[in-house]
């Protein structure tokens, strides 16, 4: 049956219509094969536009329409959802860019930004008569969830999805749960134990019916998709290890952090007697005597702090900042001061980050005589050893950048958070990274928590320094998402994917080296090897099709039949 | 390069400054301080130096002088820091500093230590009155005598030496670190005579006089502070009524004097006195603006001690043109009391100094920037 099309050409309010002349544009489609009607209007997405196109489709029975606009970032979903609304497929809509293609890259030419914007419609046209309806694929999800690594993210994750009642299997590489926080003394803010805070993750987790805690496991295979994954964790015991398959509909990671471990020479680590880190520290001072502070038989009366090591780096590496360490070092010091009142502390800074209500804790340290030298990022301190003492030096912006000396007694490295050594996670869940080696999120602000991987959400430090609050935040929005995937039984994927023709294809693994989302795989059809694209994978990127020897591939809702439509109306 | 040291803020804590820890070098105070500028700027730096405690670089700063005490930093310090009693105690730092005898110190940080020397000075007034058997002629004649040498002696055997060393801290100690090393022809000063005067020829200590004599009568730049001009006015006519009573009564002989114009003039300065310093009281009583919030015993000893005086003088002449000062010989002895713990304490050793280092600072302070130029 031959396509009934309605064509809407919007002004933008100017946007368009001031360099394209939409009226000719009209003129010249209006004539065009299957054009039952075409239109302008002055905003396309505008709430009457929207009635008006709902009303011409139901009157005139349309079966396609296209939108001439701005760019189909902005504004698909809503076209889509008018088509929906109107009784129409919404892959039967199409759409044509003529703002940010016609009218805002030709501004200094209106005949051709018109003579363009008149082909990108004919070409979108084209496209409509050769659409055809599609259904969402749909498929069965399970009821469940893996959460691999159970910090203080992954318990808060476990506990918040077993709450809703998901199955949930808490995966620990560790023989103990709790990962960085057990090691915490005062968290800030709030004056609260990192062990007391366990404890009570503890109690919560006990009274869960649906969580199976697996400990001394670790995941070594993973295989399927999003509603659909079955890993295989081997499971260190005291008679060796066994293998064990789990399946999930999604898997949450939460595999945190490392402290960064200062390079040796770096301040001094490792080569002047007491220079250690912050988490050195805090074991020494957790196990340090009431009345005097020893270390390494050594009375401490005064201790420099050097903030941002391993984080903020001007030459390495690491050029974020660790968020966590300001605060936590501050802490610490008030912590020394609490057991030891007369102790100096030196603070060596590049400048204070206890942000939000952690700045509270900055001003009780600064009232309390501690003293803050801020470095300069090209300048940082020099370490040495001076009679039986530590010297620190460094140019001191805040004394008109001159040069400011302290003595102490033990040196504390301020070290920042590195992701996790074991790097096997995210191998195995082609998990992408950032520049700063922590996973990535698939937007930072928009769509914190999900990964490109379908069904995958990341959670806490693995995706970047956290504090436990954050880290929390992100579990439990982790968690939701995670939860979305497996609540219902059942997910519905874009049906827009792509699938290789087994007569032609001749597996030579071009797609699938292509492919960045591993939808790819070999398998034997009519009595040979050929490529078999998962649905459930495959995100319809288009990467795999131009590498085809064989021209094997098609993309759903951009066959060869649509593409090659739309080119014959362009190179006209 | 200096070594921090945190036991100068523990000891400047004596002085005054008990909150300047609590700075987060926001530098609010030195935006709002209007006498602060891009060459002098302050107090923040002085709040810094404290801070580290570098007394080398704090010795030989002229800007807690530069600081006429506003208190609009403090009252616009997001961290109530209080960078202007900082200055205020930096004042009280310095000026125990400059005394070579340590008494200063002694009696800034102590309380006690001052009631005592005040106690000592009134037995020995009262006693030596009893042992010239309360003879108003004789002891009123002595104490004449006792002002005149009291001034002189103070001057030339504390406060003199003390200016000294305040030059000696601020222009001489650092213009030889800036030539160490250097041999004496190597330097860029271009005689013998000027590197002995710490790089700033001779010349240039002649022409800033000026300067000095202006801000030492005038206290011009106090004027700098907004909405000030009611505080240095009177302050103006308190130190311009000061230094007559004390000429008229230390070489016009104002209580022996038969002439009208002296004794008319002493009765209105010594009114001055004590009117003046009677709101100054108050308003440290009241304490509603930021200077008169934080007294320190320094502080009232300088205000009670100058209204006492107005007071007393005035009511001793008073008496002496009713003819009843000898059946009310105590009067006198009052007065002498104040005048002489004033002039033994308070003067060397006490707030009374501000008006000589506040006016060499400025006068310092022109010499090192002429000789810059
Ligand atoms: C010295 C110090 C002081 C701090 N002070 C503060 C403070 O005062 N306030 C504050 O808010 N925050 C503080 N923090 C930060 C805080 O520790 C973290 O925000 C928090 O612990 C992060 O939790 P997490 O669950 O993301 O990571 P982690 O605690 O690192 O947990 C990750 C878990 O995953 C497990 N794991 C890793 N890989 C695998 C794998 N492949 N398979 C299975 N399991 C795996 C690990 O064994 C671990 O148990 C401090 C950190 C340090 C180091
Ligand atoms: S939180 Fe502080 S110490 Fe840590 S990296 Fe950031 S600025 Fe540096
Ligand atoms: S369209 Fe993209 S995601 Fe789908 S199989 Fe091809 S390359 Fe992979
Ligand atoms: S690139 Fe083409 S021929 Fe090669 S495996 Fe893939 S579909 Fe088959
Ligand atoms: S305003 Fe207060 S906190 Fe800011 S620099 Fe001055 S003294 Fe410090
Ligand atoms: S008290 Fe006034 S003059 Fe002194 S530093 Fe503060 S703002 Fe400046």
């Amino acid at each position: 049956m031959k396509k009934k099309l309605g064509i809407y050409i919007c002004a933008c309010g100017g946007n368009i219509s001031d360099y394209v002349d939409i009226e000719k544009v009209k003129d010249a489609v209006k004539d065009e094969d299957c054009v039952i009607l075409a239109k302008t209007t002055m905003f396309a997405c505008g709430d009457s536009n929207q009635k008006d196109m709902d009303a011409d489709i139901k009157a005139n029975d349309l079966s396609g329409i296209v939108v001439a606009s701005c760019s189909p970032k902005l504004h698909l979903t809503t076209f889509r959802a008018v088509s929906e609304r109107a009784g129409l497929n919404k892959y039967n809509y199409v759409h044509a860019n003529i703002r940010e293609q016609a009218s805002w890259a030709h501004s200094d030419n209106k005949t051709g930004a018109t003579e363009k914007a008149i082909l990108l419609v004919r070409a979108a046209i084209a496209k409509a008569r050769l659409a055809e309806s599609l259904e969402p694929i749909v498929i069965k999800s399970r009821r469940s969830v893996a959460v691999i690594g159970a910090g203080v993210a992954g318990l808060k994750a476990a506990i918040s999805l077993s709450r809703m009642q998901d199955e949930v299997f808490l995966i620990e590489r560790e023989n103990r749960i709790g990962g960085n926080l057990a090691n915490l003394d005062t968290i800030s803010p709030e004056n609260i134990s990192g062990k007391e805070l366990l404890i009570r993750l503890e109690e919560d987790l006990k009274k869960e019916k649906n969580i199976t805690l697996l400990t001394n496991s670790e995941v070594v295979g993973n295989s399927g998709n999003i509603g659909d994954f079955t890993l295989t964790l081997k499971i260190s015991g005291s008679e060796g290890s066994t293998t064990k398959d789990i399946k999930v509909g999604s898997v949450l990671v939460a595999t945190g952090f490392n402290s960064y471990i200062p390079a040796d020479g770096e301040f001094g680590f490792n080569q002047i007697a007491n220079v250690i880190t912050l988490p050195q520290f805090r074991d020494i001072l957790r196990n340090a005597d009431s009345k005097k502070f020893v270390f390494n038989g050594k009375v401490i009366n005064s201790v420099a702090y050097i903030y941002c090591v391993g984080s903020r780096q001007v030459k390495g590496e690491n050029k974020y900042c660790s968020r966590y360490c300001c605060t936590a070092a501050v802490q610490a010091s008030l912590d020394l001061k609490k057991k030891y009142p007369d102790i100096q502390n030196y603070h060596f800074t590049k400048g204070v980050r206890t942000y939000g209500k952690q700045e509270l804790i900055y001003k009780e340290s600064n009232s309390a005589g501690d003293i803050y030298i801020q470095f300069l990022d090209k300048k940082p301190p020099i370490v040495t050893e001076l009679d039986g003492a530590i010297s620190i030096k460094a140019g001191d912006l805040l004394s008109e950048k001159k040069e400011i000396e302290a003595l102490a007694d033990l040196v504390v490295l301020v070290t920042g958070m590195v992701p996790d050594k074991d790097t096997s996670i995210g191998s195995l869940f082609k998990l992408p990274k950032g520049r700063d080696k922590f996973f990535n999120e698939i937007h930072m602000k928009l769509r914190p928590v999900e990964t490109v991987i379908d069904g995958i959400t990341i959670a806490g430090t693995c995706q970047g320094p956290k504090n436990v609050m954050e880290s929390v935040n992100s579990a439990l929005s982790a968690a939701a998402k995670s939860h979305s995937f497996v609540s219902k039984g059942e997910l519905e994927l874009e049906p827009i994917v792509a699938y290789a023709d087994k007569s032609s294809c001749n597996w030579c693994n071009a797609c699938s080296d292509a492919c960045p989302f591993n939808a790819i795989s070999k398998i034997e059809a009519e009595g040979k090897e050929v490529a078999s694209i998962n649905k459930s994978t495959c995100k319809g990127c288009g990467m795999c099709l131009p590498v085809c020897p064989t021209d094997s591939i098609e993309l759903i809702s951009f066959t060869n039949k649509e593409m090659e439509s739309m080119i014959d109306v362009l190179a006209q | 390069m200096s070594r921090i040291n945190p036991k100068f803020g523990k000891e400047l804590k004596k002085y005054g400054a008990t909150e300047f820890n609590s700075c987060y070098n926001c530098g609010t105070c030195t935006a709002v301080c209007s006498l602060s500028t891009g060459d002098d700027s302050f107090p923040r730096s002085m709040v810094r130096l404290s801070e580290t405690g570098n007394e080398e670089d704090i010795s030989a700063s002229l800007k807690p002088w530069l600081c006429y005490y506003c208190g609009e930093c403090s009252s616009n310090c997001p961290q109530t820091a209080n960078p202007g009693e900082l200055m205020m105690s930096l004042r009280r730092w310095l000026t125990a500093k400059y005394d070579w005898t340590g008494l200063s110190g002694l009696m800034y940080k102590s309380l006690p230590a001052t009631i005592v020397a005040m106690v000592l000075i009134f037995a020995g007034v009262i006693g030596y009155a009893a042992s010239e058997g309360f003879d108003a002629e004789k002891v009123m004649h002595i104490g004449h005598y006792f002002e005149m040498f009291a001034i002189a002696g103070v001057f030339g055997v504390i406060l003199l030496p003390n200016l000294f060393r305040m030059w000696y801290f601020v222009i001489f100690k650092p213009s030889r670190k800036k030539t160490a090393g250097k041999a004496e022809s190597e330097t860029e000063y271009s005689s013998r005579l000027t590197n002995l005067l710490g790089g700033i020829p001779l010349r240039v200590y002649l022409t800033s006089l000026s300067d000095f004599f202006l801000h030492m009568f005038t206290q011009k730049r106090a004027l700098g502070c907004d909405d000030n001009q009611k505080r240095w006015f009177e302050h103006f006519i308190l130190v311009i009524g000061y230094l007559t009573l004390l000429f008229t009564t230390v070489f016009l002989d104002w209580f022996s004097s038969e002439n009208m114009f002296v004794i008319i003039l002493g009765y209105l300065v010594s009114a001055i006195v004590f009117i003046v310093t009677f709101d100054f009281v108050t308003g440290r009583i009241k304490k509603n603006k930021e200077v008169s919030k934080h007294s320190r015993p320094s502080d009232w000893f300088f205000v009670i001690w100058l209204f006492l005086m107005g007071v007393t003088a005035f009511l001793v002449r008073l008496f002496i043109d009713f003819n009843i000062i000898e059946s009310n010989f105590w009067l006198y002895l009052f007065h002498l009391t104040i005048l002489a713990q004033w002039a033994l304490i308070i003067v060397p050793f006490g707030k009374w100094t501000h008006f000589l280092y506040r006016s060499f600072a400025m006068y310092f302070d022109k010499l090192q920037k002429s000789a810059a130029k």
